[in-house]
């Protein structure tokens, strides 16, 4: 506690590259931001935590000119700054990689980087320019991409780079990433860090948001925290310590995050795959029972989703034998699946879980009415309050306004919508694909609780997740994937050296081991 | 109940719309202010309405139906032949225009949902290919009128009607259409989840609804409305290769009017009635202040375009 | 996701426009051949089959341009009546205003796709439903006025059509200016470049700074003015202007699907005159072929309608992603 007592709301320090002072901004009489202020110099990583809904993506808005504050100041490089348009921020050299890649899938990397900005001589662009000002710009981040390559043929991790590429290119002095590993495993994960490490070296300022903590005090200089629309504090790497930061975010500390582990042994066998293999996967061996949570860990492309949209027959497996509840289940559909009880929380939550535009209502019933017969009546029952008012207290989140659009909620709160959808349909398997991305910690554990409660009660749960705290912190079993196999199942609590060894070195390496 | 008001209050400008149009006919002409001329009205904007309730299960659901217009066509072509003016045969003609628009309904459904074709360019296709059986089939000159007992849905009136005096058949033939489709949309699952699937196909899919059936079905009660409108349309008019022409834009142009939100995932039929009342009644009262006639289709036009950009509007603000 | 490997770079961008020209010149040689058509192959023969591409290559070409910024234009075919009617109109036979009828149906061009532009990208209306409403005022004015706009075009200026050039008619030249040009900026230059971002990503577009809105305009009057020139062809082929010339023609779904065939994206961002152009070809052949068969033409609007569905099919059957 000691510690805070240097809390200071804002720091004017002279070598300050960019300052944000006392800024203030309110949307329809509803104030959002209120006297935040901090600061970022050269060569330094500043952090900015706080939940959703804190206020970090308004305060990074302003920043980048999508909207003006009503009040406060920027001041880059001594000068007071005002944006109106994200292409003047952009042009006084502030850069940012935002948390959904932007990137046109259809054009080359090189188009991609210089968009609106080709080299060119009187309308024509100079291709061969561009190509090895590209080639420059990413060799200066450690990458061999081509140029030539056709953007949406690469990996997340290779669109990261060049997203970061495209930033610099504008002789970027300050980046700000938001949430950039989000789509990223932790080998990806690693070499990001690399990349920043090396920015930080060559003097840019680097503003670092992201949910998951222990990244950020692996590379933090500085970490400011934000709660509700206000600055916490801004401590120093050594100060903010991960149970200090998690507490001045929501009032109560990491432990407590997930529930306790299973009480009672596992049941009956929920769902067997013997060999299972499609055009991703290959001899899928996997047993679940009744009551258990099994962790799915494994690296981007190792498999992982694959094996979540086999089970759920999004795209099944074509040969192998599935049991699920003493049924066979080859080659079905996604909707044959919710029918045998098979539940799926998609990892993308707006492209694949929510109709934005529908009510509340209609996203929480959409799985009881695909379950119902057509022309039934939407209303039986579906419409009484005390229907909802059971699910939501489920998942903790007030029912205030079932007939508001869905997309007006928080990502903490459309995630409990989409889980809601799930347990009104009392399915007997969860298969969860990032049950936690981009939401805030207090969603995170009410989540984490929910899943173990519905094991409890004797449901099975397959969690994908590449967030290993939490395949650590929630897993009664880890299935290690890598390469479209299993290349081994680990015991509850097992260490992340243990799961990464087995993720980064594959089957091969498994199999001469065995 | 908040949510019955709440919908009344997103539509309510074209309801709006409506009375205001529908109190200047009435002020221009004596003839539209008895219970007759009002229903006489309401009859003769039955296709226009039906059509529009039609499009708006496929809008709702993301997608376009331009085949309507010359399914029209074929419908009507079809009565005249199968029939010849026999009397006798209007059942089977019946059966068979029914049986027809299934047909056209089922092709735009598998091309759309399962070849995956943009509904504009699928069903702008099927309206070549229908017009071209249609010409074909008649030779491209039809001519003359369907028989009486076939005519009896879009001309007939029965008379001495209690309180109203006069009452079109085709009035119930509107209503009985309105309050099907009207429970399909708002009284089913299958409707409640169309808003979905057309808001979010993926997300529908992946919550286990049947994504591709459902949109397949969209279409055919598109068709459906469509062969219920020509059948209403032979009624009033004679026999021609021109029948349908254009209905399918004023079908479109009635749901958007209603607050269809084109792409899916909002409307409402109430706001398709509304639609196509507004429209037809627009129509009239342009015929009443002696519009050029070929001026409607630009008025049309206009006004597609304004209740398009009101929605675009209203849309923003969530 | 594996996706479909998509060729890059070089003249592999030019292996499906080719496939599609190779596939449907050797349909129409072999139904000249197998109908004792030989005529069909000569010189003159093959000029007729590239005639009939020019007034739909040419609002293809535009129509291309609209398509990969992410919009769309249904209001060409009644564009290319008005500027067929309104070029007539003030030409009425007049060798000395053909300069002056030629303005002013580009004149009108300019300004509907200042409209369409506007009503897309400011007023934030669907493109479908924006040009249709466009479309059907175009319609209605028209129809309502044509007996106003009665004329014809002097002889003088049917040499558009008719003329020819070292024994390559006009029209044909007319129609390689258009698609060159586009080609070119499409490909080369910066304001290309940032057509394919506006097209393929709005959001990132502007947030690399680029006017999004100018270049939704830009493509809509660059579309437009296709249409005007499509319907001045057309003025000079027919030596009048009708109200129904664009519309019987079926220049929008033709010139949306050929470009469609020609793989560029209905959602924008990817494509290119290219591919459009073999799609005109594919078409012209079609119509060619019908011919030589004697084919009924009501049969032959029939098959139309099922060679466009069929080819679009033959793209999007593939696709996972739900389309609408």
């Amino acid at each position: 506690m000691s510690s805070m007592g240097a809390i200071s709301i804002w720091t004017t320090e002279p070598e300050a590259l960019l300052t944000m002072r006392d800024i203030s901004k309110s949307f329809l009489g509803v104030r959002v931001l209120s006297h935040i202020g901090f600061d970022c110099r050269a060569g330094e990583v500043h952090a900015l935590c706080g939940e959703n809904g804190a206020g970090k993506s308004t305060l990074m808005k302003i920043l980048s000119g999508a909207f003006p504050a009503d009040e406060g100041t920027i001041v880059l490089d001594g000068t007071v700054r005002r944006f109106t348009h994200p292409s003047q921020a952009r042009a006084a050299g502030i850069g940012i990689i935002h948390q959904e890649l932007s990137l046109l899938p259809h054009r080359s990397v090189a188009e991609n980087i210089y968009l609106g900005r080709e080299p060119s001589r009187g309308g024509v662009v100079d291709r061969a320019r561009m190509g090895r000002d590209a080639r420059r710009a990413l060799s200066r981040l450690g990458s061999t991409i081509e140029p030539q390559a056709q953007t949406g043929d690469l990996t997340i991790a290779e669109q990261q780079v060049v997203e970061i590429a495209k930033a610099l290119a504008v002789d970027a002095r300050v980046l700000v990433f938001d949430e950039p590993t989000a789509p990223l495993d932790v080998v990806e994960s690693g070499k990001l860090f690399r990349v920043i490490a090396e920015l930080r070296a060559t003097g840019v300022a680097i503003i670092y948001i992201s949910h998951r903590m222990r990244e950020v005090f692996e590379i933090a200089d500085r970490v400011t925290v934000l709660k509700d629309g206000r600055g916490m504090a801004t401590l120093t790497a050594a100060q903010a310590t991960p149970d200090a930061v998690i507490r001045l975010m929501v009032g109560r500390p990491i432990s407590d995050l997930f529930p306790p582990r299973a009480t009672r042994p596992p049941g009956a066998v929920v769902l067997q795959i013997q060999d299972g293999a499609n055009g991703h996967l290959a001899g899928i061996n996997l047993t679940l029972r009744a009551g258990e949570i099994m962790g799915v860990a494994g690296l981007e492309g190792s498999g992982k989703m694959e094996l979540a949209r086999a089970i759920f027959g999004d795209e099944p497996f074509t040969s192998g034998e599935i049991t699920l509840l003493s049924g066979a289940a080859a080659a079905w559909s996604p909707r044959e699946a919710v029918r045998r009880g098979v539940a799926f929380l998609p990892d993308d939550r707006k492209s694949e879980g929510l109709g934005l535009r529908q009510s509340l209502r209609d996203n929480a019933l959409v799985v009881r009415r695909s379950l119902s017969r057509a022309l039934a009546l939407p209303s039986r029952g579906n419409r009484a309050p005390a229907i909802f008012d059971a699910l939501f207290r489920k998942v903790e989140m007030r029912a205030a306004d079932v007939d508001a659009p869905v997309g007006r909620l928080s990502g903490g709160n459309q995630q409990k919508v989409i889980v809601a959808r799930w347990l009104a349909a009392e399915p007997r398997l969860w298969i969860v694909a990032e049950p936690t991305r981009g939401i805030d910690v207090g969603a995170k554990a009410a989540i984490y609780g929910l899943l173990r409660d519905y094991a409890e009660s004797g449901g099975a749960v397959l969690m994908i997740s590449s967030d290993l705290t939490e395949i650590i912190g929630e897993s009664d079993r880890i299935a290690v994937m890598a390469g479209g196999r299993i290349v081994v199942e680990l015991p509850p609590g097992a260490s992340e050296e243990a799961i990464m060894a087995h993720a980064v070195h594959g089957p091969q390496v498994a199999e001469a081991l065995a | 109940m908040t949510r019955g008001l709440a919908s009344l209050r997103r539509i309510n400008p074209t309801i709006l719309v409506f009375v205001v149009l529908l109190a200047a006919i009435c002020w221009m002409s004596p003839l539209y202010r008895t219970p007759a001329g009002l229903l006489s009205l309401l009859q003769r904007a039955a296709p226009v309405v039906i059509l529009s309730c039609g499009q708006s299960f496929v809008l709702i659901a993301g997608g376009f139906d331009l085949a309507s217009g010359s399914l029209i066509t074929l419908v009507v072509v079809a009565c005249a032949l199968i029939t010849g003016g026999d009397a006798g045969w209007t059942w089977v003609a019946l059966l068979a225009s029914y049986g027809i628009g299934a047909a056209v309904g089922v092709v735009n459904g598998v091309i759309v949902a399962r070849g995956k074709v943009p509904s504009i360019i699928a069903t702008l296709g099927t309206l070549l290919s229908v017009k071209g059986i249609a010409m074909m089939w008649s030779g491209g000159a039809p001519g003359g009128y369907l028989p009486a007992n076939l005519r009896f849905f879009g001309r007939y009136v029965w008379r001495h009607v209690p309180l109203v005096g006069r009452f079109p058949v085709a009035v119930v033939v509107l209503i009985i259409s309105i309050a099907i489709m009207a429970w399909l949309m708002h009284g089913t699952n299958f409707g409640r989840l169309l808003l979905m699937i057309g808001d979010n196909p993926r997300a529908a899919e992946l919550a286990g609804a049947p994504v591709r059936r459902f949109r397949m079905l969209t279409f055919v009660i598109s068709a459906l409305a469509s062969v219920t409108a020509g059948i209403l349309l032979g009624g009033f008019s004679g026999v021609s290769v021109d029948v349908g022409t254009g209905y399918e834009l004023q079908a479109i142009s009635a749901a958007v009017i209603g607050g269809v939100v084109l792409l899916g995932g909002q409307g409402s039929m109430l706001g398709a009635v509304f639609g196509g009342l507004t429209l037809y009644a627009l129509f009239t009262l342009l015929n009443l202040v002696g519009f050029p006639e070929p001026m409607r289709v630009a008025v049309q036009g206009i006004i597609l375009i304004a209740a398009a950009a009101l929605s675009a509007r209203r849309g923003r603000r969530i | 996701m594996s996706g479909a490997a998509i060729p890059r770079g070089g003249l592999a961008k030019f292996r499906l426009p080719l496939a599609l020209v190779i596939c449907a010149a050797v349909v129409y040689a072999a139904t000249a051949l197998g109908t004792a058509q030989g005529e069909q192959l000569s010189w003159s023969g093959v000029m007729g089959l590239l005639q009939r591409m020019v007034a739909l290559g040419i609002v293809a070409v535009g129509q291309t341009l609209v398509l990969l910024v992410g919009s769309i234009d249904l209001s060409v075919a009644n564009l290319i009546s008005v500027s067929a009617v309104i070029a007539s109109h003030v030409m009425n036979g007049n060798t000395d205003a053909i300069a002056l009828g030629v303005l002013a149906a580009i004149a009108i061009g300019i300004l509907v796709g200042a409209v369409n532009g506007v009503l897309v990208a400011k007023l934030k209306v669907s493109p479908l439903i924006a040009t249709l409403g466009v479309g059907l005022v175009l319609q209605g004015v028209l129809t309502t006025s044509y007996e106003t706009l009665a004329g014809s075009v002097p002889a003088s200026f049917r040499v558009l059509a008719y003329g020819r050039v070292a024994g390559l008619p006009l029209a044909i030249l007319l129609l390689i200016v258009v698609v060159a040009l586009a080609g070119f900026v499409l490909a080369r230059t910066a304001a290309g470049y940032r057509l394919y971002g506006v097209g393929g990503n709005v959001q990132t577009a502007r947030l690399a700074g680029i006017r999004t809105d100018r270049f939704i305009i830009g493509a809509h009057i660059a579309a437009s003015v296709t249409a005007a020139i499509s319907g001045l062809y057309l003025a000079s082929w027919l030596g009048a202007g009708t109200p129904w010339v664009g519309r019987d023609g079926g220049y929008d779904l033709d010139s949306i699907a050929v470009v469609v065939i020609g793989g560029t994206l209905l959602s924008g961002g990817r494509g290119g005159v290219a591919g459009t152009i073999a799609g005109v070809f594919v078409f012209a052949t079609i119509d060619a072929v019908f011919n030589m068969l004697q084919i009924d033409p009501f049969l032959g609007q029939v098959l139309r309608g099922v060679i466009v569905v069929g080819a679009v099919a033959s793209y999007t059957i593939r696709t996972k992603a739900h389309v609408a």
